[in-house]
């Protein structure tokens, strides 16, 4: 968004945005969690994994969700990454048993529900529709964006069983695209944890209050499926790179670099896929940024 | 604004369990190889935005977004480090 802005500014030609972590490596990662807890990580709440946790446990009440409704979403982007040879679970599957299996990490989220923790790095360019037709790769454009903050600390937090800000933010994003969500061909969604991805979908519109475990059932998401959902296996089973890793991956999907997982008529979609609907959130859903992209 | 901006270029790095490497070296990589990608010379690239500032490893030295376009061998009009 805040690329867009500068080009539209007539700021700045070109744009790079980049993302690099030794994560997985290095005490980096530990050191911002520890730096983010509070008093009551005397009582064990700590972490990411604890606040999302408690986001999913008041949408289990309110909603009835669950790990009924996660395990299609674990289960569905991870035989996404095992078409994808750069996936950290590439050679991993996970069957529905295995998910059940995985231990506890902060109930009611299992290991398989958080994302990974990985070392490397992501990185786009962002330019104008003028130079992007010269360039040598297909023309993908930014449709429609949005972003919405409902911005309170998650125990402060009124959103934590939706509405969360990707509704304002899609309502942003789709009125500046033009479209509805029956033009959307994929999505590539901010997974950090299973739960996003259900909540993220859900305040988009795909599916009403705890329909998701319905809506997900069968591959909806998986390959093959009809709305297939984080198609390199996403931040739970490719690689963490923040947003970087769903926007990169709708471009790629969009430019038909995918290799043996591309969306096409060959992989069960009617055609190759035109409009890919993007998401990424920050702190505990306290931020929401929704990008619709497009083959120009 | 709609279709009026478009990304052309997208970078990897090797990922997942590589160590020896640093936060920095990952940030490098990656945004050569999109600009690579894109086909566009570093000459061209007037903005830089990095995501997040983690904390710096132990023994490894603070990643700003001044560093990386430093590296990068960018003179920014506009640069950021943002989570979004």
């Amino acid at each position: 968004m805040h690329a867009v802005g500068v080009l539209e500014a007539g700021l700045c030609r070109a744009v790079l945005i980049t993302y690099g972590h030794s994560a997985y490596s290095s005490d980096s990662m530990w050191k911002m969690l520890v730096s983010r807890n509070s008093d009551d990580a005397v009582f064990g709440h700590f972490g990411a994994t604890a606040g999302y946790a408690l986001a999913a446990r008041r949408a289990m009440f309110e909603f009835g969700t669950g790990p009924d409704t996660w395990v299609h979403i674990a289960t569905g982007q991870r035989k996404w990454a095992n078409l994808n040879p750069r996936a950290v679970m590439y050679r991993q599957p996970m069957a529905d048993e295995d998910y059940y299996g995985s231990p506890w990490v902060v109930e009611p989220f299992r290991r398989v529900d958080n994302c990974l923790v990985t070392d490397g790095g992501r990185a786009i360019v962002v330019t104008t529709l003028e130079r992007a037709r010269d360039l040598k790769h297909p023309v993908v454009t930014i449709m429609g964006l949005g972003m919405h903050n409902p911005s309170a600390e998650v125990t402060a937090a009124h959103h934590l069983a939706g509405p969360t800000g990707a509704k304002e933010a899609a309502k942003t994003a789709f009125r500046m695209a033009g479209i509805g969500l029956d033009d959307v061909d994929a999505c590539e969604i901010y997974d950090c944890f299973t739960y996003t991805v259900e909540i993220t979908l859900q305040d988009y519109g795909f599916f009403g209050r705890g329909e998701g475990k319905d809506w997900l059932a069968d591959g909806t998401i998986a390959p093959g499926g009809r709305m297939p959902v984080n198609t390199s296996g996403g931040l739970l089973s490719e690689a963490y790179h923040m947003g970087l890793t769903p926007i990169s991956e709708a471009v790629m999907q969009l430019m038909r670099r995918c290799g043996e997982r591309q969306l096409s008529p060959e992989t069960g979609m009617k055609t190759y896929p035109e409009i890919i609907l993007c998401s990424d959130n920050g702190g505990i859903l306290q931020t929401h940024a929704c990008y619709i992209l497009r083959r120009w | 604004m709609k279709d009026l901006y478009a990304i052309v270029g997208v970078g990897y790095t090797p990922q997942g369990t590589v160590p020896g490497r640093s936060t920095l070296s990952f940030h490098l990589e990656a945004g050569v190889n999109a600009m690579e990608d894109a086909g566009i010379q570093r000459e061209e690239v007037d903005g830089l935005i990095c995501y997040r500032h983690f904390p710096p490893a132990t023994g490894e030295q603070d990643v700003t977004s001044y560093l990386v376009a430093q590296h990068l061998g960018l003179q920014p009009r506009y640069l950021a480090q943002d989570a979004n």
